[in-house]
C-alpha cells in the first residue's frame, strides 16, 4: 500500500520530484542503511556505533570503480555489487576477530573501526581525494541509452530518476529482511541475541551467525552507501561518514522498535525527515513571517534544534522505551522479567 | 506544506534571493556577518530591484547534528532553490566543499551563484585543482557561478613572499586537512620551497582534537621562524596560538583570511596572538574600505554598534551583484540573470572597482598583511602582485597569475 | 630525535592522560553500577565548563592575586563539582530512573537525547563559536630550565587536582560503607536489595560522585585547555569512554589507566607518526588490545550466565 503511494507519488505530484524528491531520495537511503544496521542491532543484538564506516566504505568503493580519476570505470550496476561484495568482506574481516567480545566491548570496537575509517579515507589522499572526496560520480546508466533515452543524463537531470531508484532498492532491502526474518538464519540471529548459550546447545554456530550478521550489516549498508554517493555525485568528505552519523542511524533503528522493519523506518522518517525536511521548513517559515527580525537564535528553530531533537529521544524511550512500532517479539519479552546486568 | 509553497505558480512581481550558508554549529559567526552584509545590500535597494519587489531567504547548509555543513543539506537547498521559479539568484557558499555539491545542481537550471567567501582554486581556474576541475561542475557546459572574493593562488603564494621579505628562513607548515585549509598551505608550501625557505615540517590538524600540545612539542624541536596554520577559526585556529605559546614557540604565527574575525583573537586569546600573529587577508579590511565600502561600515555600524567582520562586506557585495544582475537582465530570465552577472566587468562596489574574469573569479587581487596588536586586527601593508620577490628561474610555471 | 624529546611527549601524554582519566571514571562508574554508558558525560562537563566560566567571569577572577588564585581554583572545582553532581542525578532521577526495566539500549538512547539538550543549553550558554577560558595560570615552566622540559603551573594543576580525587576515591570505594554497596550493586542488584542495601541511593550516590568527578574535570580542562565550546563534550567523551573501556569498563583503577595509556599513545603517535594520524593509530590500538584482552587491561573476566 505505502509502496504503490510513495511509488505514484512523485508523478501526481511534479513539484515533489523536485526539491522535496531529492530530500526524499535521502530519507530513502538512511532507510536501507537504517536496515542494514537492524540486522547487527535488532536481530543479533549486537550493538554496532560504526555502521557509518561501512556507509563510507561502499561510497567510496563506488566512486573508486566509476569516477573518472580511476581507470575502471565500469557502469552502477556491477560497480555497486563489487562494492557491496567488498564491503560485506571488510565487515567479516572486522568481525572475525572480534566476535569474542561481549556486547559493550564490541561496540567500542566498532566505533574504533568507524573513527580509523574516518581517519584513513581522510589522510590516504592518493587514493581518496582526501576532504575534497572523489567527484564527479557518473549517474547511474551514464552512457546507457535505451530506445533514444539517454539514461545518464535523465538521472542527472530529473531526481524522479534517483527517487525510484532508491523507492526500489528499498523495497528490494525490505523484501529481503522479510525473508530473513522467517528464514532459518533470521531465527538463528534472534536465538543469539536471546541466549547464545542456549543457541549453541541448541546446535546453531554463533560464530557463523554473528559473521552472517556481520557481512548482512555491512553489505546492506554498503549498497545505501553506493547510492548515497551516486546520487550526490559525490562521495562528500570523510566527515560525513563519522561517530554522528553511526549514532543517528542506531537512534533510528532503537527509536522505531528494534528487530521491527516497520519501526526502523519509522524512526529514520522521524529523525532525518526532522533534521533535513521538518527544521529547514521551520526556519524559513520563521523568515518568511518574520517573526524574528533581530535574527536572535532564541527564536529561530534552528537555535532549538537539538534540544528538540534531544527532548524527542528522551520522551520516546520514556514512553515506549521498546519503540514506536516494536517488533512482536520484543513487545512480548518486555512484559517478561528483565534479564539482570 | 511543502507542496503548497512548491506548486505555486511563479509570483510575476517577485523575485527571490537566496542564501545557503552554515546558519548552525560553529561556523554560524561568520555566517551571521555575512547574513547581515546580504540584508543591508537588500534593505538598501529598498525591497525592490527595477519591476519587481525581492525577497530573502536565508536557508541552512549545516544540520543540528553535524554542526557543520553537510553535503545533503547543502544539495537540498540547491534543488529547493532551483525548484522555486521566484529564485533568482544564490549567494553562497561559504565552504568550499559545499559549493562543489551545489554548483552543479544549480548549474543545471542556469541559476546564478555568487560566493562570498569560497576561495579554493579549482572551483574555477582550469588547471589548478584536480583534474577535470572546473568542467566537473557545469554539466551543461554553461557557467553560472561567480565569487567576489580572491581565490587562494593569490594568498598562499603571498604570504610566502612576504614571509621572505621579512626574513624567514625556516617554516612549520599546519593545515586543517580541509579543502580551504590545506588547499592554501599546500600553496603556501610549494611557493615556500621555490624560495629556498627551509619547510621543516608538514602536519595536518584534526579539527576535532581539542589541544596540540604534543604537536607543538614536536615543533618546538624544529626551531622554525615562523609557523604557518592554513585553516579557519572553526578548524581551531585558535588552539593551535594558545599551545604555541604554552609549549614556547618563539615563531611568528601566520594565517590566512579564514582567521580574519574577531573571534579567532577571541579563541586564541589576545595575549597569545599579541604582536606575533599576521593575518593575510584578500581585500581590505573594514576599517580601510573608502567610498561604497567605507559608507557600507559607516551604516553597519550605526545598524549594529560594532565594526562588521572582515567577510560582511562579502556578503554585501555578493548581494549587491545578484540584485545588479536582476536589474540588469531585467526580468526573471535565469540564464539572462547570470549572463548579466558574468558579464560584469566594472564594478562600483563596496571593494573598490572590480569585475569577473572569465572564470568568474574577480579581477581585484589587493591583498592586505593584517597584525593583531590590543586584541584587535590592525592594518600593516598592502602586497601587490608587483611586490613577488623576483622569481627563481625553475618555478616560472607556478606564477599565481594565470 | 633525542630523549629529552621522547620524556616531553611522555610528560604531555601523561599529563593528558590524567584529564582522560578523571572524566573516564564517570563513565566507568555509572556503567559499573547500572550498565549504561552515559553519553551525556561529555557534554555533562561542557556545562561545567561553561558555569566554570561565568563564575570566572562574574567574580573577574582572572584579575586576582596569585596567592588568591589557587583558593579561587579550589572554590571552583568545587562549586562547579557540586552542580554537575547534583545535575547528573537529577537526569538520572528524571531520565534514566524510569528505564531501570526496560530493553538494555532505551537509556542509551535517552542519554543521547540527554547529551543533545545539553548541548543546546550550551549553545545558547556560550554561543557558537568557541570561547576563550581566562588563562588564571600562566604558562611558566615550573621545571630548572637545564632540564630542556617544559612542564608549566597548568601542567602542575592537572596533576595536582586528579592525583588527590583519584585517592579520595579509591578511599571512598574501597573502606567506606558507601563503597562497599557500591560494589555490591554493581555485582548483583537484586542480591544487594536482598541484603539491606538501599540501591536506589547507591545509583544516586554513584551519579553524584560520577557527576562530581566530571565537574572537577570541567574545571581542570577550562583551565588547561582553555578553549571551551559547545561542542567540546563529544570529543572528550569519545576518548574518555574509548578509555573506560580500555581499562575494563565497570574498573576503576582500569579507567586511570586506560586514560594514561590513551594519553600517552597519543602524543606518542603524534611525535612519531604525524598528528593527521593520531586519531586513527588510537582507536587501532584499541582495537588490537580488545581482541587480545577482551575484557579489557584489568576488567574481571565475566563468565557467561548459564
Amino acid at each position: 500500500m505505502t509502496l504503490a503511494v510513495l511509488a505514484v507519488a512523485p508523478l501526481c505530484l511534479p513539484a515533489l520530484g523536485g526539491a522535496l524528491g531529492g530530500q526524499v531520495t535521502t530519507l530513502f537511503i538512511y532507510c536501507i542503511l537504517a536496515l542494514g544496521l537492524n540486522v547487527m542491532v535488532g536481530y543479533t543484538g549486537l550493538v554496532h556505533l560504526g555502521i557509518a564506516s561501512f556507509f563510507g566504505i561502499g561510497a567510496y568503493l563506488l566512486a573508486i570503480l566509476t569516477v573518472p580519476m580511476y581507470p575502471f570505470q565500469i557502469g552502477f550496476l556491477p560497480a555497486t555489487a563489487v562494492a557491496v561484495l567488498a564491503t560485506a568482506g571488510i565487515g567479516l574481516a572486522l568481525g572475525a576477530p572480534t566476535l569474542r567480545l561481549r556486547g559493550d566491548y564490541l561496540a567500542i570496537v566498532t566505533l574504533g573501526f568507524g573513527e580509523v575509517a574516518k581517519v584513513t579515507l581522510r589522510n590516504l589522499e592518493q587514493i581518496t581525494g582526501g576532504m575534497k572526496g572523489l567527484n564527479p560520480v557518473p549517474p547511474p546508466g551514464a552512457g546507457v541509452t535505451i530506445g533514444g533515452l539517454d539514461l545518464g543524463k535523465e538521472f542527472a537531470i530529473d531526481p524522479r530518476w534517483f527517487y525510484y531508484l532508491a523507492l526500489a532498492s528499498l523495497a528490494g532491502v525490505v523484501l529481503l529482511m522479510r525473508r530473513l526474518e522467517g528464514s532459518r538464519l533470521g531465527r538463528a540471529l534472534v536465538a543469539v541475541r536471546e541466549d547464545e548459550l542456549a543457541a549453541q546447545a541448541m546446535g546453531i554456530s554463533a560464530t557463523k551467525v554473528k559473521l552472517s550478521a556481520f557481512a548482512m550489516s555491512s553489505a546492506v549498508a554498503g549498497l545505501a552507501g553506493c547510492l548515497y554517493a551516486a546520487s550526490l555525485s559525490t562521495t562528500a568528505d570523510p566527515n560525513a561518514y563519522d561517530f554522528n552519523r553511526s549514532i543517528m542511524v542506531l537512534c533510528a533503528v532503537i527509536l522505531g522498535g528494534l528487530g521491527s522493519i516497520p519501526g526502523t523506518l519509522l524512526g529514520v522518517a522521524i529523525l532525518v525527515g526532522f533534521d533535513t525536511v521538518l527544521a529547514p521548513w521551520a526556519d524559513s517559515w520563521i523568515q518568511q513571517w518574520n517573526i524574528n527580525p533581530t535574527g536572535s537564535s532564541l527564536l529561530s528553530f534552528s537555535g532549538w534544534r537539538l534540544a528538540i531533537f534531544g527532548l524527542a529521544l528522551v520522551l520516546v524511550m520514556r514512553y515506549r522505551p521498546a519503540g514506536l512500532i516494536p517488533s512482536r517479539r520484543m513487545a512480548a519479552e518486555l512484559h517478561d522479567a528483565p534479564e539482570g546486568h | 506544506m511543502f507542496v503548497v509553497t512548491a506548486c505555486r505558480p511563479a509570483d510575476p512581481d517577485l523575485v527571490k534571493i537566496v542564501s545557503s550558508l552554515p546558519r548552525t554549529g560553529s561556523a554560524k559567526h561568520q555566517s551571521d556577518t555575512l547574513v547581515r552584509g546580504i540584508r543591508m545590500a537588500i534593505e538598501e535597494a529598498e525591497g525592490r530591484v527595477g519591476p519587481f519587489r525581492v525577497e530573502y531567504l536565508d536557508l541552512d547548509d549545516s544540520t543540528a547534528a553535524a554542526g557543520q555543513w553537510t553535503s545533503e543539506a547543502e544539495a537540498a537547498n540547491a534543488r529547493r532553490a532551483l525548484q522555486d521559479p521566484d529564485v533568482c539568484a544564490y549567494i553562497g557558499t561559504f565552504n568550499s566543499g559545499a559549493a562543489k555539491v551545489s554548483m552543479p545542481i544549480l548549474n543545471l537550471g542556469d541559476l546564478l551563484m555568487v560566493s562570498p567567501a569560497n576561495t579554493a582554486v579549482g572551483l574555477t581556474k582550469p588547471g589548478m585543482g584536480t583534474p577535470g576541475e572546473p568542467e566537473v561542475y557545469r554539466p551543461t557546459g554553461r557557467r553560472n557561478y561567480a565569487r567576489v572574493v580572491p581565490a587562494d593562488d593569490l594568498q598562499g603564494p603571498m604570504a610566502a613572499d612576504w614571509a621572505v621579505r621579512r626574513g624567514v628562513k625556516k617554516v612549520y607548515i599546519l593545515d586543517d586537512n580541509e579543502v580551504y585549509g590545506k588547499g592554501i598551505a599546500d600553496l603556501f608550501d610549494e611557493r615556500c620551497r621555490e624560495l629556498g625557505v627551509e619547510v621543516l615540517g608538514h602536519d595536518s590538524i584534526d579539527a576535532k582534537a581539542q589541544e596540540f600540545k604534543s604537536l607543538m612539542a614536536s615543533v618546538k624541536a624544529t626551531k622554525p621562524d615562523l609557523v604557518y596554520f592554513g585553516g579557519t577559526t572553526q578548524s581551531k585556529g585558535g588552539q593551535l596560538a594558545k599551545d604555541m605559546t604554552a609549549a614556547g614557540v618563539g615563531a611568528i604565527l601566520m594565517v590566512p583570511d579564514g582567521c580574519m574575525e574577531q573571534v579567532f583573537i577571541d579563541s586564541a586569546g589576545a595575549a597569545n596572538l599579541e604582536g606575533r600573529c599576521f593575518v593575510t587577508f584578500g581585500g581590505l579590511p573594514p576599517a580601510k574600505l573608502t567610498g561604497k565600502g567605507g559608507e557600507f561600515v559607516q551604516r553597519y555600524r550605526e545598524k549594529h554598534g560594532e565594526l562588521p567582520e572582515a567577510y560582511a562586506v562579502y556578503g554585501y557585495e555578493a548581494a549587491r551583484v545578484a540584485l545588479h544582475a536582476i536589474a540588469t537582465a531585467g526580468s526573471k530570465d535565469r540564464r539572462a540573470i547570470t549572463d548579466a552577472a558574468l558579464g560584469i566587468r566594472d564594478f562600483d562596489g563596496a571593494l573598490g572597482h572590480w569585475g569577473f574574469d572569465e572564470n568568474g573569479d574577480t579581477t581585484m587581487r589587493t591583498l592586505t598583511v593584517n597584525i593583531v596588536r590590543n586584541g584587535k586586527f590592525e592594518f600593516e601593508e598592502v602586497l601587490h602582485e608587483a611586490d613577488l620577490v623576483a622569481e627563481p628561474a625553475a618555478s616560472a610555471g607556478a606564477t599565481p597569475a594565470p | 630525535m633525542s630523549a629529552q624529546f621522547f620524556l616531553q611527549q611522555c610528560l604531555i601524554g601523561l599529563t593528558n592522560g590524567a584529564l582522560i582519566a578523571l572524566v573516564a571514571l564517570g563513565y566507568t562508574m555509572v556503567y559499573g553500577i547500572i550498565g549504561l554508558i552515559n553519553f551525556a558525560h561529555g557534554d555533562l562537563i561542557m556545562l561545567g565548563a561553561c558555569l566554570a566560566l561565568s563564575i570566572v567571569g562574574a567574580l573577574g577572577l582572572a584579575a586576582v592575586d596569585p596567592a588568591v588564585t589557587w583558593v579561587a581554583i579550589a572554590g571552583l572545582v568545587l562549586v562547579c563539582g557540586l552542580a554537575c553532581g547534583s545535575l547528573n542525578v537529577a537526569v538520572d532521577r528524571i531520565v534514566y530512573k524510569p528505564l531501570r526495566n526496560a530493553p538494555k539500549l532505551a537509556p542509551l538512547v535517552s542519554a543521547i537525547g540527554v547529551s543533545f539538550i545539553f548541548m543546546n543549553i550550551g549553545l545558547f550558554w556560550l554561543g557558537s563559536a568557541d570561547r576563550s577560558f581566562p588563562e588564571l595560570l600562566p604558562s611558566d615552566n615550573v621545571l630548572p630550565d637545564d632540564w630542556g622540559l617544559q612542564f608549566t603551573q597548568k601542567d602542575r594543576l592537572v596533576v595536582l587536582i586528579v592525583v588527590p580525587l583519584m585517592v579520595a576515591l579509591s578511599i571512598l570505594v574501597r573502606w567506606t560503607k558507601l563503597g562497599k554497596a557500591m560494589r555490591a550493586v554493581s555485582q548483583d542488584p537484586t542480591a544487594a536489595a536482598l541484603v539491606g542495601v538501599d540501591v536506589d541511593r547507591v545509583i544516586a550516590a554513584t551519579f553524584f560522585i560520577g557527576g562530581f568527578l566530571g565537574g572537577a574535570a570541567s574545571v581542570v580542562y577550562s583551565l588547561y585547555i582553555n578553549t571551551i565550546g559547545f561542542q567540546m563534550g563529544f570529543q572528550n567523551g569519545l576518548y574518555a569512554f574509548t578509555a573506560a573501556v580500555l581499562g575494563g569498563i565497570g574498573s576503576i583503577p582500569g579507567a586511570v589507566l586506560g586514560g594514561v595509556v590513551i594519553g600517552l599513545v597519543r602524543a606518542l603517535a603524534s611525535a612519531y607518526v604525524g598528528e593527521r594520524w593520531t586519531g586513527a593509530i588510537v582507536f587501532a590500538i584499541l582495537i588490537v588490545i580488545l581482541v587480545f584482552r577482551p575484557e579489557g587491561l584489568l576488567g574481571r573476566r565475566v563468565r557467561e550466565k548459564v
